[in-house]
Order: structure tokens, then C-alpha cells, then sequence
């Protein structure tokens, strides 16, 4: 009798079967396009944060030269904050997303960035896009 | 039995408006109050009566959210939500703005001295704090802007002695910061609350902080230093923080702010359900886990919400209140003998 109880077996057990299989097909397809989907998010963000920082660094290396010429009392504290900004650009993790201390790190440098501003005297008013900046007449 | 909180007096101090906070000089003589109506209007007494000595209207596009006096009582600061922070210079009875500290991006949500007179921090919507240095040429410099918060900072207030700055927000916590190697850093966060944390408030010593959130809670905080007697832990040279009484069950609505009184150790709050209470810590009771007593609870203070109480710096048991209605009032606070 036990080939009788087989044939049963995978007739009625059939509906939970395909059910299972189904479910795990899903789970696998999904997972992927999951990680891809990720991926590209990640990519845009990434670039976003390194667009920001890149537009800080680019300002501090410009003001570093105008600031350079002159070594008034005043300009040599908008130096440290300067060169503070600078350091703490060029210290930050770039190749490390999963950095611990990652959003804590961004708003200093931003912080720092604002104060710049502050002691400089300048509005920042910078258009980070994904596209890709263009100079424009 | 309940201790009591007598009216001394009504000032429609912002007609048609909110009148949204309060404070009063060093010397307790004078007081300036802010309201929706984009003034700042200063208060004196002549008699028996409050008389408006002058009107700041020239400072300020939007609503004017706070002042904050100097420590030596020459200058006020008036925090708006045109984003802007002005700086009024006293001479005599009239005011002249001196500055305007622009950098924030949107409501500027509070200012406050620091005891030296030398640093000024104001607070803002777009989550920062920013930390003001300003020199004998009445020259104000940005020496630091800190984003620890995740959402809308609601107020700061520095530590009555050491150079120290707390700040509270929307995201339920309150910060506090410090200068380390000529920068400052969040150097405590305090979690507990559950909803946003309105205003703070030093006791006299600076060893606790008391704060009031829309979680119809007060909260004391106390500091333990590195190698305190009980216990608590600390990381590295940081002292740590630790919520050591709750007042729940008092209030109603939110709370909006707390005063606590330099001169009596009296805490007064300021609440969404129109009522002023005051409270005051048992005596005898232990200071790692403190107990206060509601001593005066003053339904219908006002007709609307009370946005500020603040405690008379000179005159003991003095206290002044606002609101949603425009008023400001004048309470006279007294502990009734006989047990």
C-alpha cells in the first residue's frame, strides 16, 4: 500500500507545494531587483553628498587663495575656519557608506561650512543637481 | 493646603495679537515683552501701574518670538520668525538696533545670553543652533553652528555659571553643549520626553535642569560629574545626565514653559490649558530623587493658552505671565503660613 499513499500524497499536499515554491521564487526575484533598486538609490544619494561636499571644498579652496594675499588680524581666524573645513573634508570616509559616525561628520562639515559663510559675509546659494552643473552666460 | 497666586494686574500688551514671551531686566525694574503684532514693547512701573516706555516696531518683518536682556542689562535681543536676531542698544528709554544676525534659514525660535556677556546662542526651525561671540565693539562673530537636532529647536538656555548651553526641540530631546578645543560639541543628550520639549529652565546652583514638553510632563535632570558618589556612569571626562524626578499628572494640555525662581527655588509653568501653576520641592527630601509639591494651581489665568511665566529677578514671589490673548498679568506668589 505504501505506493497508493504517494500517489496521494502529491496530489493533495500539491496546492501547499506550489504555494511554497511560488512564495520562494517571489522572495528570490524580489531580493534582487530589491538590491539593484538599492544600488541605484545609493548611487544618487552618494552623489548627491559628494556633489554637496565637493561644492564646500571647491569655496574653501577659492577663498584659501583670495584670503592668502591679505594677513589681517580678522583674516587669520577666517583661515582656521577655513583650513578646520578643509580638514575635516579631506578626513572624511568617502569609500565607507556603512561609517558609523557618517550623518554626525556631514552636519559638522555643514556647520562649519554655514559659519564660514557667516564670518565671510557670503550667501550661499549653491544648485546641487544630479545632472551635472553647467556654466551658463 | 494650596498656596496663593493673587493678580496684581491685567496689561494689554499686544492688542489683537499673541503676546508670546516675557523677560524681565537684571535689576527686575524693567520689562520687555514680544508679541505677534511684530513689537517689542518695553514695560516700567509708575506707581501702582505698568506703562508701556517705548516700542520697538522698526526691527522686525514677522512675529517676534522672544527677548533676552544682556546681563549687565544694556542690550536685548529679540529672536523672529523673519529669521533674523536683532540686537537693541539702551540708551536711556530709547532703543536703537545695533546689528542684525542674519544666517538661519527660517524662524528664528529663541536667543539667550550667557552669564559672561560675552556669548549669545539663538535657535531655530532649521534644526541648528548657532553660537555668537561678541567684543567690546559691539562686533558679533559666529563662532559655531551646531545641527544635533533632527527637527525645530524651541528654545536655548545657558547654564547660570559654567559656559555651558541646553537646547530643546521638536525632536523630543534636549542637548547640551560645550566648548572643546575652540569648538563647541553636543556634549549630553537627554531622552525621556515623548513629545516635543517646549522650554528649559537652570535651577539657581546649575546642577539641575528642569523642562516642559508636550507630553503634559516636567522633567528635572541632574548632572553627575565623572567619579560621583552614586554611581552613575559616566563616558570619559563628560559628566553624564540622569532624569531624577517627573511631574505628571498635573497638567492638561502642554506645557510651554517653566521659570524657575532664582531667588526662592519656587517652578512655575506656563500651560496650553490656560492656568498657571507653581511648584516647590518638599523639604527634606532626598536631592538623587527629589519630591515637588503643586503649591498653587490658577485655572483660567488667562483667557487663552499662557505662552510665558517669568519670575521677577529682585522682588520675591513676583511673577509675570502672557498669552495666545494678547495680556500680560502680574501675580503676586505667596507661601500662606500655617500648617
Amino acid at each position: 500500500m505504501a505506493g497508493g499513499q504517494d500517489l496521494f500524497d502529491a496530489i493533495v499536499m500539491a496546492d501547499n507545494r506550489f504555494h511554497g515554491e511560488g512564495y520562494q521564487e517571489g522572495y528570490e526575484e524580489g531580493s534582487s531587483l530589491g538590491v539593484i533598486e538599492g544600488r541605484q538609490h545609493g548611487t544618487v544619494y552618494g552623489a548627491k553628498i559628494g556633489s554637496e561636499i565637493g561644492c564646500y571644498q571647491g569655496f574653501a579652496f577659492a577663498w584659501r587663495c583670495l584670503l592668502h594675499s591679505r594677513a589681517t588680524e580678522e583674516d587669520s581666524k577666517k583661515m582656521k575656519v577655513l583650513e578646520s573645513l578643509i580638514s575635516m573634508i579631506q578626513k572624511f570616509p568617502y569609500g565607507d557608506p556603512t561609517y558609523a559616525n557618517l550623518h554626525e561628520d556631514l552636519g559638522r562639515i555643514r556647520g562649519k561650512f554655514k559659519q564660514l559663510c557667516s564670518l565671510l559675509n557670503v550667501q550661499p546659494d549653491f544648485k546641487i543637481s544630479a545632472e551635472g552643473s553647467g556654466l551658463s552666460f | 493646603m494650596k498656596d496663593s497666586l493673587v493678580l496684581l494686574g491685567r496689561v494689554p500688551a499686544h492688542p489683537d495679537s499673541r503676546c508670546w514671551f516675557l523677560a524681565w531686566n537684571p535689576t527686575g525694574t524693567l520689562l520687555a515683552s514680544c508679541g505677534g503684532d511684530r513689537r517689542v514693547r518695553i514695560w516700567g512701573t509708575e506707581g501702582d501701574n505698568w506703562i508701556c516706555k517705548s516700542v520697538l516696531s522698526e526691527g522686525h518683518q514677522r512675529t517676534v518670538r522672544k527677548v533676552a536682556w544682556s546681563p549687565c542689562g544694556n542690550y536685548l535681543a529679540s529672536a523672529s520668525f523673519d529669521a533674523t536676531t536683532c540686537i537693541w542698544k539702551k540708551n536711556q528709554d530709547d532703543f536703537e538696533c545695533v546689528t542684525t544676525l542674519e544666517g538661519h534659514e527660517n524662524e528664528v525660535k529663541s536667543v539667550a545670553w550667557a552669564p559672561s556677556g560675552n556669548l549669545l546662542a539663538t535657535c531655530s526651525r532649521d534644526k541648528s543652533v548657532w553660537v555668537w561671540e561678541v567684543d567690546e565693539e559691539d562686533e558679533y562673530e559666529c563662532v559655531s553652528v551646531l545641527n544635533s537636532h533632527t527637527q525645530d529647536v524651541k528654545h536655548v538656555v545657558w547654564h547660570p555659571s559654567q559656559e555651558m548651553l541646553a537646547s530643546a526641540s521638536y525632536d523630543d530631546t534636549v542637548k547640551l553643549y560645550r566648548e572643546e578645543e575652540d569648538d563647541w560639541v553636543c556634549c549630553a543628550t537627554l531622552e525621556g520626553h515623548e513629545s516635543t520639549v517646549w522650554s528649559l529652565a537652570f535651577d539657581p546652583s546649575g546642577q539641575r535642569l528642569a523642562s516642559c514638553s508636550d507630553d503634559r510632563t516636567v522633567r528635572i535632570w541632574r548632572q553627575y560629574l565623572p567619579g560621583n558618589e552614586q554611581g552613575v556612569a559616566c563616558s570619559g571626562s563628560d559628566p553624564s545626565w540622569k532624569c531624577i524626578c517627573t511631574l505628571s499628572g498635573f497638567h492638561s494640555r502642554t506645557i510651554y514653559d517653566i521659570a524657575w525662581c532664582s531667588l526662592t527655588g519656587a517652578l512655575a509653568t506656563a500651560c496650553g490649558d490656560d492656568a498657571i501653576r507653581v511648584f516647590e520641592e518638599d523639604p527634606g527630601s532626598d536631592p538623587q530623587q527629589p519630591t515637588f509639591s503643586l503649591t498653587a494651581h490658577l485655572p483660567q489665568a488667562h483667557s487663552q493658552d499662557v505662552n510665558c511665566v517669568a519670575w521677577n529677578p529682585k522682588e520675591r514671589g513676583l511673577l509675570a505671565s502672557c498669552s495666545d490673548d494678547g495680556e500680560m498679568a502680574f501675580w503676586k506668589y505667596q507661601r500662606l503660613e500655617g500648617l
